[in-house]
């Protein structure tokens, strides 16, 4: 076996109270396209990060052609051989500057490589640059603003490829290109894989992997979940994203009351493309729809809360329409949404715990718009003690709780007040096991008769949680399952089928 | 031991951050009193408090658009404004002091709502908005006048002589004392201090308010109106910019051209100094008040001890810059 070009070996690195990744290894062979796969906050932009030197205070180490290497910069990653063309195509090039110039900016704004201004001189380097991806220039002057997306990919890979590199990394690289231009970089990064180059693949397009890579590196929840060698299955894939992990199952603490149909989505499109849903759920039922990034659970959610005007169908809540002007108003009607991404969509850095809780409802701790603070205190200290949150008291300041801790306060402030659809999207993410059982036992135990929906792309985390798990494949409802009958293949069937995908419309 | 030592270094550290300003502010309210005795008299409190009231009262509005992350750059204008168009109305038009402040008030109240809409509806930045409406603004306020100081019994561009006066009660908003000895603009400064705390501090508006400041998505999708907030904002600090220029007419009795020159930056200064009392580190009334205070009584300590006028803008300065990093490196680093 060749001697890896690039490796990482137990690298991990954690922010404050997060672990976001748990020691990973994984070995880059020159010639060999090396997918990098895993869900949202899986771990996987942390790596690539570390790879291309953001970070410099990690554990473990890189090593590139056996040597341990250090980077103090992005820019000394850069020299050292390690090459990253980032998702957003337009932060690899300069839109105003000719296709010529952007080929050969590095020798720009060089002083020494004595290219400066002098056309001739920058239209030979740029021919130098582009010739490895046989790029066909029609109009060496033209301003780059006026060349479609993929042309202005190629032309930043094409300079990420001058000097020796030892690993390119490719974030995202098809995420907004057309399916025509995404087959056009897959010739070129074949005929980059001839020529001996390591490549290191990002993307949650199954298919592309399954089409592309020699390997395939999965991350879950910090750690290497699968290391896979070719032909990769997207069904394999996705198991190792969010298929069975030995964790504690917990059991569901109330027996199932099952209600009647409390919520119903009839022929609901939630964007323009998408097929219709329909859907029943029933009151005192955890209902969990999990999907891969861009199957559209947010998209249901964002409907439901009154974010997003839905294309056509109807959602009745205890049969009457429902159809939120605002949020405040969907909350006025009893639907709760704890958001994705708590950082930056539901904590207030600068409030305490207390504050942080009565937001949604500081109508009810007021009188003329005064607030109470007892009513306030009264009531997160309630809320506090029912979810166990960890902290000096309802006076400190949310951002010196745990991660796990801060969600359990994100939850609460939406189970304090009486609700009738609960929304949780992605409610465990970097959420520790403890916090996790705490927040599912309190959610169990205060359920009556309303209706729970949980979203969330790791599979394992919705057994957790739900009576009942739908799957949503690219907007459409594959099937569903209870969770005394499961069946596993199935769920991972319906998750991971790419066979109806309208690739890149 | 080390570990003793450090956490004393610590509290220390919280120590200075909490009362650091304050203590500065009382030492050299001390130093003041001991080199100058004329310094502790009540007349010169009342003297200090008076010379602090309008940008006081342009600082405490323009909390509100910093509570909201925002900053409004338009107050000092847009007090200059609501100078000029009161005293137009009073002596050229002949109108009465009161329909005079309402309309002062109903154009605060405008230009702060165009700023909110400027900014919210077509997400012009705020400094940019701001900016541009001040610079708009101090060019309105020169045209009913032509350019003009506006004073009784001028002689108009068409040689007519105005009628109009500012009348007594009018006057007596700026230059009057309640009980003989605390000054009328005083206390509407206190007033409005109250109201500000009150609201900001005591009301579910001043919460949403701070919740928008901290996170406005967070705070969207808690279900605030972060928009009509955002919006209110800057109606608020333009009301209450305006209550500052009709202040400033009523003292000098004279709608002067040039009266808005330096409102801005005192006031913008003051609520900035806020940020480092207490070491909260965010904008708050009490905090804004203690700030336009601390100017004040540095300016006046210091011209009693003869220091020239011309250093002070450099004084004001430099009291910004250093509390400021007082506020954000030292708070930083705990």
């Amino acid at each position: 076996m060749t001697q890896p070009t690039v490796e990482v070996r137990n690298v991990a690195k954690s922010f404050g109270a997060t672990q976001a990744l748990r020691g990973v290894s994984f070995a880059f062979q020159p010639g060999e396209i090396f997918a990098l796969v895993g869900a949202n906050g899986a771990g996987k932009s942390t790596l690539i990060k570390i790879i291309c030197g953001y970070y410099e205070d990690y554990e473990g180490e890189i090593r590139i052609d056996g040597q341990v290497a250090h980077f103090a910069s992005p820019q000394d990653a850069f020299r050292q051989g390690i090459r990253t063309v980032h998702q957003i195509i337009d932060q690899g090039i300069v839109p105003t500057m000719s296709v010529a110039e952007n080929l050969a900016l590095n020798d720009l704004l060089d002083p020494a490589s004595g290219v400066r201004y002098r056309r001739s001189l920058i239209r030979e380097r740029a021919e130098a640059i582009a010739e490895p991806l046989e790029l066909q220039i029609a109009d060496w002057d033209q301003p780059v603003s006026e060349l479609p997306q993929s042309e202005r990919q190629l032309i930043s890979i094409a300079r990420s490829l001058v000097g020796q590199p030892k690993l390119l990394i490719l974030d995202e690289p098809t995420s907004s290109l057309s399916t025509r231009e995404a087959d056009r970089l897959f010739e070129k990064l074949d005929q980059l894989r001839q020529r001996g180059v390591a490549i290191v693949y990002v993307s949650h397009r199954l298919h592309e992997v399954e089409r592309l890579a020699d390997r395939a590196g999965v991350i879950r929840d910090g750690l290497k979940s699968a290391d896979l060698l070719r032909p990769i299955r997207s069904q394999d894939l996705v198991e190792a994203m969010v298929g069975e992990l030995e964790t504690e199952q917990v059991k569901p603490s109330a027996p199932k009351k099952q209600g009647s149909v409390r919520l119903e989505l009839r022929d609901l499109v939630v964007q323009p493309g998408s097929p219709p849903l329909n859907l029943k759920l029933r009151g005192g039922e955890i209902a969990g729809i999990t999907g891969l990034i861009g199957a559209g659970k947010s998209e249901l959610a964002e409907v439901l809360y009154g974010i997003r005007t839905p294309v056509s169908g109807t959602v009745l809540l205890d049969g009457h329409p429902l159809q939120p002007a605002s949020i405040a108003d969907a909350i006025d009607q009893g639907i709760h949404l704890v958001p994705e991404d708590r950082s930056n969509r539901a904590v207030i850095p600068q409030f305490s715990v207390n504050h942080n809780l009565s937001l949604p409802f500081l109508r009810a701790f007021s009188q003329l718009a005064v607030l109470r603070p007892r009513r306030e205190q009264a009531e997160a200290e309630r809320m506090v003690r029912n979810l166990g949150v960890k902290c000096s008291g309802i006076e400190a300041a949310i951002s010196s709780l745990s991660g796990g801790n801060q969600q359990k306060v994100v939850v609460a402030r939406w189970l304090q007040k009486r609700y009738r659809v609960l929304l949780l999207d992605e409610p465990f993410q970097g959420v520790d096991i403890k916090s996790r059982h705490d927040i599912i036992h309190y959610l169990r135990e205060q359920l009556q008769d309303e209706v729970v929906l949980v979203l969330a792309a790791d599979l394992d985390e919705v057994l957790e949680i739900a009576d009942r798990v739908l799957v949503l494949n690219h907007g459409r409802l594959m099937g569903e399952q209870d969770r005394d009958a499961l069946n596993r293949p199935q769920l991972l069937e319906w998750i991971s089928t790419t066979t109806l995908i309208d690739t890149h419309a | 031991m080390p570990e003793n030592s450090q956490t004393s270094q610590r509290d220390l550290k919280q120590f200075a951050i909490r009362y650091g300003f304050l203590i500065v502010l009382f030492a050299l309210y001390g130093l003041f009193s001991v080199l100058e005795p004329a310094f502790l008299t009540w007349s010169n409190q009342f003297s200090i408090l008076l010379g602090i009231a309008i940008y006081g009262i342009l600082a405490l509005g323009v909390t509100f658009t910093l509570v909201v992350d925002g900053l409004d750059l338009s107050i000092g204008s847009v007090a200059a404004l609501s100078v000029m168009i009161s005293s137009y109305c009073m002596v050229i038009l002949e109108q009465g002091a009161v329909v005079s402040i309402l309309i002062c008030l109903a154009l605060g109240a405008f230009v702060g709502l165009c700023n909110g809409l400027l900014i919210v509806k077509m997400k012009v930045p705020d400094l940019l908005t701001t900016l541009g409406m001040m610079f708009l603004i101090q060019g309105i306020q020169l045209i009913p006048s032509a350019g003009r100081t506006i004073s009784e019994g001028m002689i108009m561009e068409n040689g007519e002589e105005a009628l109009g006066f500012f009348d007594y009660s009018f006057l007596y908003l700026g230059q009057g004392r309640l009980f003989g000895t605390i000054p009328i603009p005083v206390i509407v400064m206190l007033v409005i201090a109250l109201l500000v705390y009150i609201v900001l501090d005591h009301t579910r508006w001043g919460r949403v308010m701070y919740a928008i400041g901290g996170n406005p998505e967070a705070a969207r999708l808690a279900g605030a109106p972060v928009n009509t907030y955002r919006i209110m904002a800057y109606v608020i600090s333009g009301t209450i910019a305006s209550i500052g220029g009709i202040l400033l007419v009523a003292r000098v009795g004279v709608g002067d051209i040039t009266s808005g020159t330096g409102l801005l930056l005192d006031a913008v200064g003051a609520a900035l100094i806020g940020f480092a009392v207490f070491g909260v580190r965010r904008p708050n009334p009490f905090g804004t008040l203690v700030g336009a205070i601390f100017i004040g009584m540095l300016l006046n300590g210091l011209t009693m001890l003869s220091l020239p006028y011309y250093t002070q803008d450099f004084i004001k300065g430099t009291v910004l810059v250093l509390s400021l990093m007082f506020t954000f490196a030292l708070a930083k680093r705990s």
